[in-house]
């Protein structure tokens, strides 16, 4: 942003910012105060933007209702393995399309990246049908093997391949010069350079896992086994009735990784996808 | 140290011919320098000596070893790129004692390789910095730096000094011959910077469209260059080149007529070279207008119109003339070149 700006149009930017801040800001805002509200205060009229009483049980009652922190690690875990997984896959793939001849590759990226044109509810049903017959349902392998070897490792794949792409080609001719095969120039050179991109990967190959909803509720079908975005499903009473306010706390607690991961790594993001060209 | 030696290098993509079979024998020790226009093949031929484009045809020797096949790590070469390929992740000293370390070398003596070349280049004080904090020629020094660090066989340079200001490639000119003189390893340096060859080389090879065009000592080379090419190629300002014909003692071009040397027995249509400064100014000499007069301090460039043809020429003295106005120059006879019109091949 230019920094000559004047004094007033500043202030009037300012204030134009703040208010186009409200759509974003008072979803996130609205989901925390309400966990804190009794259930009846939730859908009073005119909303309270401050609870008029707290209600801090509704975070332990998550707890009783749900095996919730067996949920946490299951979409931890799941969400950091994929993270590690896709990195590797990606990285590598991706190298191969950028920096090494073969035969028909382009043809070949091509038609990993129409893997891209597929949406996940077409090949839901032939993937059930593949895991149930490796007796794999009810298991956290489906969630695992789907992202790594699916779509969201093509875009990881995709955008790590337009990183090496840019890669100055005279840094691997002086490391062939310097004695290194094609794995070390990878391993040694290429990898630590592609830094930023691996970063943006990991953010939003962790986001992706940690928000999967469709799989988990076609492959799992135990209490125990879900992840949490299929868990705050599970909040309701004996009716079939939304319990909001736990529902909320346990929305809240789930975020809160997502906020992190962005606060702590926005700048990174940002940078690696600029590293590749691709808009954020 | 080794001597180089191509054989009939042949290099081509598909059908199209990149090199058309150049045969160059470098001795051991020599500092040679490839020049020629973009596109004449010099950039490709140090490739393939470094290993990093296959041969299509002949042989490469290294030593006594025929190294066609042979990976870059295994011919005992050190190369300095264009772009420097510093690697950006890595520290002076790292980037310097990289290739040591991927081929075994243990710690103490990479420290010590290392501190060598750097005392060398005058690096010692920036092994700790990485390349982005320095600046054009400590980079230049680095990729050097590098290269030395090995001491290996032949060094290779493809145009190490494009990249750097005119006042920084002068400095870095006499840096680079001066690691020459005191390592004494086998060079082969390439650019199309006619003046960067004639400075730094023991011998030049001219290519042009994937031959060569003539292989000589500099002023051999500028002295008596083979062809129109060559004569065109080396020298700053270039040679003024005027077509007509050999007739008798004189050279018939359009609109002047001038002298030529005892001797001279060829006549037909040819080419009459004359480099700038071979002009004099003479009151018995060729009436020529001038169109711009540039003076330089220690000399004086005048481009001038004779008979038909513009020509420059480079005067010691100071040159008073204005544009618009005559003077009468004469050309050495001593220093005149002659190219048959046909093939371009020197005739005197």
């Amino acid at each position: 942003m230019r920094t000559d700006l004047s004094p007033r149009l500043r202030v009037a930017l300012y204030g134009l910012m703040c208010v186009l801040l409200i759509p974003f800001v008072f979803p996130t805002w609205w989901m925390i105060t309400s966990s804190v509200k009794p259930i009846s205060d939730i859908f009073a009229f005119p909303p309270d933007l401050w609870p008029r009483r707290f209600d801090f049980s509704t975070y332990s009652r998550v707890f009783e209702l749900q095996p919730f922190a067996q949920q946490y690690w299951n979409s931890a875990y799941i969400a950091a393995i994929v993270t590690a997984g896709t990195m590797v896959v990606s990285s590598m793939a991706g190298y191969a399309f950028a920096r090494i001849k073969f035969p028909f590759s382009n043809a070949i990226f091509m038609i990993v990246l129409l893997g891209l044109l597929i949406p996940s509810e077409v090949t839901i049903v032939p993937l059930f049908q593949m895991f149930l017959g490796w007796g794999m349902i009810n298991t956290h392998w489906p969630l695992i093997l789907v992202p790594i070897f699916g779509a969201p490792s093509v875009f990881a794949t995709f955008v790590m391949r337009q990183f090496f792409i840019a890669l100055p080609g005279e840094l691997e001719e002086a490391a062939r010069v310097d004695g290194l095969g094609r794995f070390k120039i990878f391993w040694t050179i290429a990898l630590p350079l592609a830094k930023p991109a691996l970063g943006a990967v990991a953010i939003f190959t962790f986001l992706h896992s940690w928000n999967l909803y469709l799989e988990p509720i076609v492959f799992l079908s135990s209490t125990h086994m879900f992840t949490l975005p299929q868990a705050l499903t599970q909040f309701t009473d004996a009716y079939g009735g939304a319990m909001w306010n736990i529902q909320l706390a346990a929305a809240t607690m789930t975020a809160i990784p997502v906020l992190l991961v962005f606060i702590v790594a926005q700048k990174q993001f940002v940078e690696g996808l600029a590293h590749t060209g691709l808009k954020g | 140290m080794a001597p180089v030696s191509l054989q009939s290098v042949r290099k081509a993509y598909g059908e199209v011919q990149i090199l058309h079979g150049i045969d160059v024998d470098i001795a051991d020790g020599e500092f040679i320098v490839l020049v020629g226009p973009s596109g004449c093949g010099k950039s490709t031929l140090l490739r393939m000596i470094a290993g990093l484009e296959t041969i299509t045809n002949g042989d490469i020797r290294i030593g006594d070893r025929v190294v066609n096949d042979l990976e870059p790590k295994d011919r005992d070469i050190a190369m300095v790129f264009q772009n420097y390929a510093l690697y950006p992740h890595m520290t002076v000293a790292t980037n310097m004692g990289f290739s040591l370390e991927h081929r075994g070398g243990s710690k103490s003596e990479i420290a010590e390789r290392v501190k060598w070349a750097a005392d060398i280049l005058d690096l010692s004080h920036l092994l700790d910095r990485y390349p982005r904090q320095l600046s054009g020629g400590q980079r230049q020094r680095v990729a050097m730096g590098r290269a030395i660090v090995r001491n290996p066989q032949v060094f290779l340079f493809d145009e190490p000094l494009s990249n750097l200001d005119a006042k920084l490639r002068v400095v870095m000119r006499g840096e680079i011959k001066g690691l020459h003189q005191r390592l004494g390893v086998t060079t082969v340096y390439v650019t199309h910077d006619q003046i960067e060859a004639m400075t730094m080389a023991d011998r030049i090879v001219v290519m042009n469209a994937g031959r060569v065009e003539q292989v000589g000592a500099p002023l051999d080379l500028y002295d008596r260059p083979a062809n129109l090419f060559v004569a065109g190629f080396i020298g700053s300002p270039a040679m003024n080149i005027l077509g007509g014909t050999l007739e008798g003692n004189q050279f018939k071009a359009a609109g002047v007529t001038l002298p030529l040397p005892a001797g001279i027995t060829a006549t037909g249509p040819a080419s009459y070279g004359i480099r700038p400064e071979h002009f004099q100014i003479s009151p018995d000499g060729l009436p020529a207008t001038v169109s711009l007069v540039e003076p330089m301090g220690s000399e004086t460039q005048v481009t001038m119109t004779l008979g038909e043809h513009v020509v420059t020429g480079v005067f010691r003295e100071r040159v008073a003339a204005r544009p618009g106005e005559t003077i009468r120059i004469l050309p050495d006879l001593a220093a005149i070149h002659l190219f048959d019109a046909a093939n371009g091949q020197r005739i005197n």
